[in-house]
């Protein structure tokens, strides 16, 4: 199978997954009990954005879906709007189409989720190098350690002690919002500590076996000097099995955006993701949810075929990367 | 177990980075008394074990052992400090003691993490060993379903559940179960598919066993240690997604607490009381770290030779 079969055949995938997650997600929110608008009603006096104009939006609703259209044709009118990249106004942000509210907020949180690999690359290459260097020493046990409490923490709970450190008690970071460029430090740091774990564990086996290549041997007892041995044949030999774990940690870094994003008020895609669940602004939460799955799985996508590519043998299996999340 | 060179250099340095001695010649005891026994020699998974009984045993004992209930207010001393008289741990916007909620919190965080898990384990166990064990279309059938929830990212699913079925423990339970079951299925099924190819399963089958007892007394028991290493390494999951939706407003109904919101809510009045945020978060930091470690235990328990993950 050539490659463009192969990616052929995994774009066919990629759409048939999509469209099987917008029936389940449009199902499931067809059957979710009470609508914006009651909600609104329940709420209206208690919250700011309370109920004024909610009926003008049932009305919109309605002039959109056509009153009492069943729900298979209500999924199809959606879709019909989603493909050419309109889903509708939101109800919570009234008067703000949901694909504008995208537009805006997606560059947020893709800003967030670039840095924060960036970041966690230049944290997790030396740390892996560095303890494989001293396999079994004490520093390798000590930096491994607090690699384990990195991955085992998620990320909106490393944001709460940062903002504990950096803005309550040395009072040097906004513990919150995005008004700046001091706004991103926090965030930032906090998205990338856990992937800068799970990298540098996998840095660190891998430099391990590298090590051990005859090639490496071959180069040192050459008469190479050491450092350069280290960085030009090992360690660059022993990046290329990261590209395999690229998949899964790009999905728990979107997954962190929502949380941090909700913890330090940075309206990105998460925050009106979880804005959206909790007012059941149905537009914006269809939106934004089918909006998370095809990045998630371009980016599955993405990492397959760049692997692929750097190993042919992937290609006839017509697997996946994609083990755990 | 055949210790080789190489497997010594990887048992040397797992997990935690505890040298592991490799045993040799242990008598004929079973799997289970040799995994307890390796179990019990990585001192923080052990640690770990009894610590989080002590937290099982104090949620619960909630009732009795937190001075306060949840929604009790104290007016006279709202958001009082740390050491306040009353109050080991201070109390909140509204006068209540942290300490109680938190003892509460607990018992939510681990009703649902561990109601979640269940849920996902029978699932899965259904679905895998129905897949592995009859193949054929069922298995087809049953793995394009797990194929598709796959594909679905399951925080993703967990919102929309949460969305549905309204803001209860119930709803949280099984929100988080649906959304946590499928690499489990996937697991179990790649283990029927190897274990049904082994000689007692032929044995078995040869004088005349049924499927189902197949199924049940030769394959599952056999499975179960990877199963279990999941399931161990899910739990912490799920009380992390459980305090990841509480944060987002979507956990369980307040007042009852949940550590995910008392941090969304400590962090909203960072200046005024830090110690609202420092104590579900310190606290919330060592639970996961702690099942996180009996994780690791387990792992390295069943299989002393993997350092995956």
């Amino acid at each position: 199978m050539g490659l463009a079969g192969y990616i052929g055949k995994r774009a066919v995938r990629l759409v048939l997954s999509l469209i099987a997650v917008s029936i389940l997600t449009f199902t499931l929110l067809q059957l979710a009990p009470g609508n914006f608008a009651d909600l609104q009603r329940v709420n209206s006096g208690a919250t700011n954005f309370g109920g004024v104009g909610t009926e003008s939006m049932v009305g919109e609703l309605e002039s959109r879906y056509g009153a009492d259209v069943p729900v298979w044709k209500q999924y199809l009118i959606f879709m019909k709007g989603a493909v050419v990249w309109d889903f509708g106004p939101s109800y919570k942000y009234a008067s703000r189409n949901v694909q504008d509210i995208i537009s805006e907020a997606f560059p947020v949180s893709a800003t967030l989720a670039v840095l924060a690999v960036l970041l966690a690359l230049l944290i997790a290459v030396p740390v892996g190098v560095f303890a494989a260097l001293r396999q079994n020493s004490k520093t390798d046990h000590t930096t491994m350690f607090v690699v384990t409490l990195g991955h085992a923490l998620p990320s909106y709970l490393t944001a709460a002690f940062m903002i504990l450190l950096f803005s309550a008690t040395l009072k040097l970071l906004p513990s919150g919002g995005w008004n700046g460029p001091e706004d991103m430090i926090l965030p930032v740091l906090a998205l990338s500590l856990g992937p800068a774990a799970v990298l540098a564990r996998y840095v660190r086996s891998s430099m391990l076996e590298t090590l051990r290549e005859e090639y490496v041997t071959a180069a040192l007892a050459k008469g190479g000097p050491r450092r350069t041995v280290i960085i030009r044949h090992a360690l660059r030999n022993s990046l290329i099995p990261l590209v395999t774990v690229a998949g899964p940690l790009l999905a728990a870094l979107m997954t962190g955006t929502v949380f941090v994003e909700a913890l330090l008020r940075i309206p990105g895609l998460g925050l009106y993701f979880a804005n959206a669940a909790a007012s059941r602004d149905m537009p914006l939460l269809m939106g934004t949810a089918l909006f998370f799955a095809l990045i998630l799985m371009v980016t599955n996508l993405v990492v397959d075929l760049i692997y692929g590519l750097l190993d042919p043998r992937i290609r006839t299996v017509g697997g996946g990367s994609h083990d755990g999340h | 177990m055949t210790a080789t060179e190489g497997v010594e250099a990887v048992v040397g340095t797992t997990g935690t980075g505890e040298p592991e001695p490799i045993e040799r010649g242990t008598t004929a005891r079973g799997p289970w008394a040799r995994a307890w026994s390796r179990f019990r020699q990585h001192r923080l998974a052990f640690g770990s074990l009894i610590f989080c009984a002590l937290l099982i045993l104090t949620a619960i004992a909630a009732p009795l052992i937190a001075p306060y209930g949840y929604e009790e207010t104290d007016i006279q001393h709202k958001l009082a400090g740390p050491g306040a008289p009353g109050h080991l741990l201070g109390t909140d916007l509204l006068g209540r003691d942290i300490l109680s909620r938190l003892i509460y919190g607990l018992q939510t965080a681990l009703t649902v993490a561990f109601g979640a898990e269940l849920t996902a384990l029978v699932l899965a166990l259904a679905i895998g060993l129905l897949a592995g064990y009859l193949g054929g279309r069922v298995e087809s059938l049953l793995m394009a379903f797990t194929d598709v929830m796959y594909a679905f990212p399951s925080y993703l699913f967990a919102v929309v559940m949460v969305t549905v079925l309204g803001r209860s423990i119930f709803a949280l339970v099984v929100a988080i179960g649906i959304a946590s079951w499928v690499t489990q299925a996937r697991l179990v099924r790649a283990q029927v598919m190897t274990l049904k190819e082994r000689e007692y399963v032929e044995a078995a089958r040869s004088m005349g066993a049924k499927g189902s007892t197949i199924a049940i007394r030769y394959i599952l028991p056999n499975a179960i240690g990877p199963i279990l290493v999941t399931t161990s390494f899910a739990i912490p999951a799920a009380i992390a997604a459980e305090a990841g939706l509480a944060l987002l407003g979507l956990g369980v109904q307040p007042p009852t607490p949940s550590w995910g919101a008392m941090i969304s809510e400590g962090s909203r009045y960072l200046l005024a009381a830090p110690h609202m945020l420092v104590a579900p978060a310190v606290l919330f930091a060592l639970t996961l770290l702690a099942f996180t470690w009996i994780g690791d235990g387990v792992r390295d328990a069943f299989d002393p030779s993997g350092e995956q993950r």
